[in-house]
C-alpha cells in the first residue's frame, strides 16, 4: 500500500528471504553444492555427512552423542572433523580446487568451545572440552574487543581430508542470513576425489 | 601553538591600521544582529534583544564563514559546551552541557524529527545549505515544546526565497576525500515563492587507528532534497507547503550497508484576524526508516520505521491598552498539538506500537512597564501508551536598563518514556537481553537561570548562571534476576554552571567572539563520578573582512578548547560495585578559512582544519575523529548575481 497511517513507500523495501537449511543446492555432477545450517545455538553441534548429504544435530548440554556417520561438524563458528585433517589452499573457489601434494594437513586438537554466553557480563563464559580443527575454525575472525563485534570472513578455500581418505574443498561464504541474523552459516563444498 | 596564535592575532590587528569602512562579515559580532527577529523563545516573533530567554543565533552568514560540512560541526564550532561523539556501533551521540541527545529537542521550522538511534536523531538529515539561521535555547522549554526539551532546544529555520529568482550551485571537497555538491533554486512572485534544495555528500572511509575504541570511520553517502512553497492567498491568509526526501547509506561491512531514509511533508496555514490576532494550523508528516542492504543478495530489508503525524494549532492575540491603543500590554498565546507516533522496530518482539500524545498550553507575555517583561507559560501533556501526563510551568522575567538586559527564569522540563524504552525486548547476540519497562516515570527537570547582558556600541557581553535538577533520568541498568539490562529511572542529577560570551565588532571589519562555559554535573546517589561532561569548554572566533575591487575577502579563525574530564566507569555490567577511574584528555581544534566572493557571485573557499595537527594518543569514542591537519576547497556560484545590477 502506497499510503497509510503507518507509513508510505513500503514497496521500496524487500521482504527478508526465508531461510532454507540443509543441502540447499547441488552441483549438476553431484560432487558438490551449498550447505546452510542454523548454528545460532551455543549448545549444539551440527554434524554434516557429505556422503549421504545429511545433517544431524546433537545438544551438548543434554549429553547427546554424535551420529554414527558424519564428516565434519559446526558449533557456532567452531569446526571439528571426524578423524580428518584440513589445510588452507591457495584456490579462489571450490570449483578450482585440486589435490596438492605439498600442503600440510592438520588434525583436530583438544580444545574447548563456549556453551554459555549468558555470563559474559559477569566476566566469564561457560566452556566445555571439545576437539576443534584449528585450520577450519579460522574461516571467520570475530573481534570482540569492540561493540558490536567485527566479523571478518577469511574467504579461503580449505581442503579437508576425511577419515576415509576422501578429499573435499570447503569455502565458508557467510556467517549470517539475509536478515543479518548472526550464526546462520553458509558454505560451498566440492568432493575432489574419493579413495580408490 | 600559542606563538602561532599570537602571531595570527597580531596579523589580524594590523588590519585596524589599514582600516577601511568595511561592514562586518560576522553577524554575531554585529549589533545589527540584535534587531533580528527570533521565534523559539516564545513561539512568537520577537526581537532578539526582547527575547525573555537568552537565545543564541547562528546566521546564514556565520554558517558560510564557518565553512563546515555538517550541523554537528557547526554547533561545535559556534558554541562551547556542545560535543558530538561516537557511541556503540559508531552512532553519533550528543552531549550539550550534560544533556544527551534525547534531552535536547531538535526542531526544523518548529517541527519535530522522527526516528532515533541510541537516543539521537539522525543529525545528517539537516542540510546546512537550506538553513537560514539556527536558534538555540539552553535550559528546559517543555512548557512550549513538550517532551525532550529538558536541556535545550535547537530550532533550525530554513531559508525562504527572497529574490525574483535565484540559483546557487556549489561544491566542496577535502583531503579526506569527502565531497559535497549542492544546488538551490528559488522564485519569488507577488503572491507566492518557492525554494528547492538538493544536496549530495560522499565521504570515504577514514582509518584512525588499529587499537583504539574508534578505528575506522565508515564510508558514508547521502542525498537530501526539499521543496518549500509559500502562497499568499489574501492579505490575511497564507499557506505554506513543504516536502522532503533524505537517503543515507553507511558502508558498515563487506556484507552489508546500513540505509536510512526519511520522507517528510507538511502544510501550514496562517490566518490573521484584524490587527491583533492570528491563527496557525498545521499538519506535519515525518517517516524515518532504517534498512539493511545485503550486497550479496541485493535485498533491502527494512527493520525500523518511525512515522509521526502531527496536528498543531497556535493562536496569538495582542492586547493593547483600552485608554491608549498605541500602548502594547502583551500577547496571549494558546496552542495545542496532537501526534500519532508509530514505531516498528527490530528491537520489539511483540509487534509494532503506537502512541498518541496530546497537549494544550497557554502563554501570557506581559509588558507591565516599558522596562519589564514577564512571560508565564503552563502546559499539559498526555501520553497514551505510557499513561502519563505532565504539567510544565515556566516563568521568565526580563528587566531592561540602558545598555543592560537582566533576565531571570524558572522552567520545567520533561521527557516522556519512549515506545522503545517501554517495549524493547532485544537479544544482544545471545549475551544478554535489553528489556523495556512500561512502568518508567517521565524524566523531569527544574531549570533556574539568571543572566546579565550588556550591549554598548560594538560590545556585547552576556553572563548566564544556570542550575538544573534532573529527576528520573532514563537509562539501562543491569538486573541480575532478568540476566539482562532493564530501562530504569536513575537517581537525581544536578547540572550547574556559568555561560560567558563576549562579542566585539570593530568598524574596520574585524570581529571577535569568545565564549566559555563551565559545567558541573553531579549524580546524587553514590558519589560516583558518572559524568563524562567536560567541565571547561570555550570557543574563539576571529574574522576579518575587506572589500576589494574584485570582491570581498574574509579570513576567519575558529577555535575550540575542551578540558580533560575524569570520571568513573563500570568495569562490570552486572556488578555495579566495580568501576575504575578514567581520564579523557583535553584538546583544542582550530580551523582557518579564507573566503573570497567575487562581485558576480562566484565564491571560493579554502579551509585548513585541525590547524595545529592534533592527533589523540588513543582514540576514545569521545576523541575527535581526526587524522590530523586537512585541507578543504569550496566553490559556489550564485548564478542570479551574474544577471543582477
Amino acid at each position: 500500500m502506497l499510503v497509510s497511517c503507518d507509513g508510505i513507500f513500503g514497496g521500496l523495501y524487500d521482504e527478508p528471504a526465508k531461510n532454507s537449511f540443509g543441502f540447499i543446492q547441488r552441483d549438476d555432477d553431484g560432487h558438490g553444492g551449498t550447505i546452510r545450517l542454523d548454528a545460532t545455538s551455543y549448545t549444539r553441534w551440527s554434524y554434516i555427512d557429505l556422503h549421504h548429504q545429511h545433517i544431524d544435530t546433537a545438544n551438548i548440554t543434554l549429553g547427546q552423542d554424535a551420529p554414527f556417520e558424519w564428516d565434519f561438524a559446526i558449533h557456532h563458528y567452531d569446526v571439528k572433523t571426524h578423524d580428518g585433517t584440513a589445510t588452507e589452499s591457495p584456490f579462489d573457489n571450490v570449483g578450482m580446487a585440486i589435490e596438492l601434494e605439498e600442503l600440510n594437513f592438520v588434525a583436530d586438537v583438544d580444545s574447548q568451545v563456549v556453551i554459555d554466553m549468558s555470563t559474559m557480563m559477569e566476566g566469564y563464559l561457560g566452556y566445555t572440552p571439545s576437539p576443534v580443527n584449528p585450520v577450519l575454525s579460522h574461516w571467520l575472525d570475530v573481534d570482540l574487543s569492540t561493540m558490536p563485534p567485527i566479523y571478518v570472513l577469511s574467504n579461503k578455500v580449505y581442503l579437508l581430508r576425511l577419515g576415509d581418505g576422501t578429499l573435499v574443498a570447503l569455502q565458508f561464504t557467510s556467517f549470517m542470513d539475509e536478515s543479518f541474523a548472526k550464526g546462520i552459516v553458509t558454505l560451498h563444498y566440492r568432493i575432489i576425489n574419493t579413495p580408490k | 601553538m600559542k606563538r602561532v596564535l599570537t602571531l595570527l592575532l597580531a596579523f589580524l590587528s594590523t588590519f585596524s591600521v589599514w582600516g577601511q569602512n568595511t561592514p562586518p562579515d560576522s553577524t554575531q559580532t554585529n549589533p545589527r544582529l540584535l534587531n533580528m527577529v527570533v521565534v523559539t523563545a516564545t513561539r512568537t516573533p520577537k526581537l532578539l534583544t526582547d527575547a525573555p530567554v537568552v537565545t543564541r543565533v547562528i546566521t546564514e552568514q556565520d554558517i558560510r564563514n564557518a565553512d563546515v560540512p555538517t550541523l554537528q560541526e557547526l554547533l561545535q564550532t559556534e558554541l562551547p559546551g556542545i560535543e558530538f561523539t561516537y557511541s556503540m556501533n559508531q552512532q553519533v551521540s550528543l552531549n550539550m552541557q550534560g544533556f544527551g541527545g534525547s534531552s535536547v529537542l531538535f526542531l526544523v521550522d518548529g517541527e519535530r524529527l522522527a526516528g532515533e538511534t541510541l537516543d539521537n536523531i539522525d543529525y545528517s538529515r539537516l542540510n546546512l545549505d537550506a538553513v537560514q539561521r539556527v536558534e538555540i535555547i539552553k535550559g528546559a522549554a517543555s512548557s512550549l515544546y513538550g517532551s525532550n526539551a529538558v536541556g535545550g532546544v535547537v530550532n533550525i529555520v530554513t531559508r525562504t526565497s527572497d529574490k525574483p529568482w535565484s540559483l546557487r550551485l556549489g561544491s566542496r571537497t577535502s583531503s579526506l576525500k569527502d565531497r559535497q555538491h549542492y544546488g538551490s533554486f528559488g522564485i519569488k512572485r507577488q503572491r507566492w515563492n518557492s525554494l528547492t534544495d538538493l544536496h549530495y555528500t560522499d565521504a570515504a572511509a577514514v582509518h584512525l587507528s588499529d587499537t583504539g575504541d574508534l578505528r575506522t570511520i565508515f564510508a558514508n553517502s547521502s542525498f537530501n532534497a526539499s521543496e518549500k512553497l509559500h502562497v499568499k492567498i489574501s492579505d490575511k491568509i497564507s499557506v505554506t507547503g513543504r516536502a522532503g526526501y533524505f537517503f543515507r547509506q553507511r558502508e558498515k561491512s563487506e556484507e552489508a550497508n546500513d540505509r536510512y531514509r526519511d520522507f517528510s511533508a507538511g502544510l501550514k496555514g496562517n490566518l490573521e484576524f484584524g490587527q491583533s490576532s492570528d491563527l496557525l494550523i498545521s499538519y506535519a508528516f515525518d517517516q524515518y526508516d532504517k534498512s539493511d542492504y545485503s550486497i550479496a543478495s541485493h535485498l533491502d530489508v527494512r527493520n525500523y520505521s518511525n512515522v509521526q503525524h502531527t496536528l498543531r494549532t497556535l493562536y496569538n492575540h495582542s492586547v493593547k491598552s483600552s485608554s491608549d491603543t498605541t500602548v502594547f500590554l502583551g500577547t496571549l498565546t494558546l496552542g495545542g498539538d496532537f501526534m500519532r507516533d508509530y514505531l516498528m522496530s527490530y528491537q520489539f518482539t511483540d509487534g509494532n506500537h503506537i502512541q498518541y500524545t496530546a497537549d494544550a498550553f497557554a502563554q501570557w507575555d506581559w509588558l507591565p512597564t516599558s522596562r519589564l517583561n514577564i512571560v508565564a507559560v503552563l502546559r499539559y501533556d498526555f501520553y497514551s501508551e505510557a499513561s502519563r501526563s505532565h504539567l510544565s510551568p515556566k516563568v521568565n522575567l526580563m528587566y531592561k536598563l540602558p545598555r543592560v538586559n537582566l533576565r531571570v527564569g524558572y522552567a520545567n522540563g520533561f521527557r516522556a518514556p519512549t515506545l522503545k524504552e517501554m517495549f524493547m525486548n532485544f537479544d544482544m547476540a545471545n549475551i544478554f537481553t535489553i528489556y523495556g519497562n512500561p512502568d518508567l516515570q517521565p524524566e523531569v527537570s527544574d531549570n533556574f537561570n539568571a543572566s546579565f547582558e550588556w550591549i554598548h556600541n560594538q560590545y556585547n557581553l552576556t553572563c548566564m548562571a544556570f542550575h538544573n535538577h534532573v529527576k528520573n533520568r532514563i537509562t539501562t541498568f543491569w538486573r541480575q534476576e532478568k540476566n539482562g539490562m532493564l530501562y530504569s529511572n536513575m537517581s537525581p542529577v544536578s547540572i550547574s554552571g556559568l555561560d560567558l560570551s563576549l562579542a566585539i565588532h570593530w568598524n574596520n571589519g574585524l570581529g571577535l567572539r569568545l565564549s566559555y562555559i563551565f559545567t558541573h554535573e553531579r549524580t546524587e546517589a553514590d558519589g560516583m563520578r558518572s559524568s563524562s561532561t567536560r567541565p571547561h569548554t570555550a570557543t574563539l572566533h576571529i574574522d576579518y573582512s575587506r572589500n576589494w575591487r574584485l570582491g570581498r575577502t574574509t579570513l576567519a579563525l575558529n577555535g575550540r578548547v575542551l578540558s580533560a574530564v575524569t570520571c568513573d566507569e563500570y568495569t562490570s555490567y552486572s556488578d555495579l560495585s566495580q568501576f575504575e577511574e578514567i581520564t579523557y584528555p583535553g584538546y583544542t581544534m582550530w580551523r582557518l578559512s579564507l573566503r573570497h566572493t567575487f562581485s558576480r557571485g562566484v565564491c571560493l573557499t579554502a579551509t585548513i582544519d585541525n590547524l595545529f595537527n592534533y592527533r589523540p594518543d588513543y582514540y576514545y569514542n569521545n576523541s575527535p575523529a581526526t587524522v590530523g591537519r586537512t585541507v578543504a576547497l569550496g566553490l559556489s556560484f550564485d548564478v542570479d548575481k551574474c544577471f543582477s545590477n
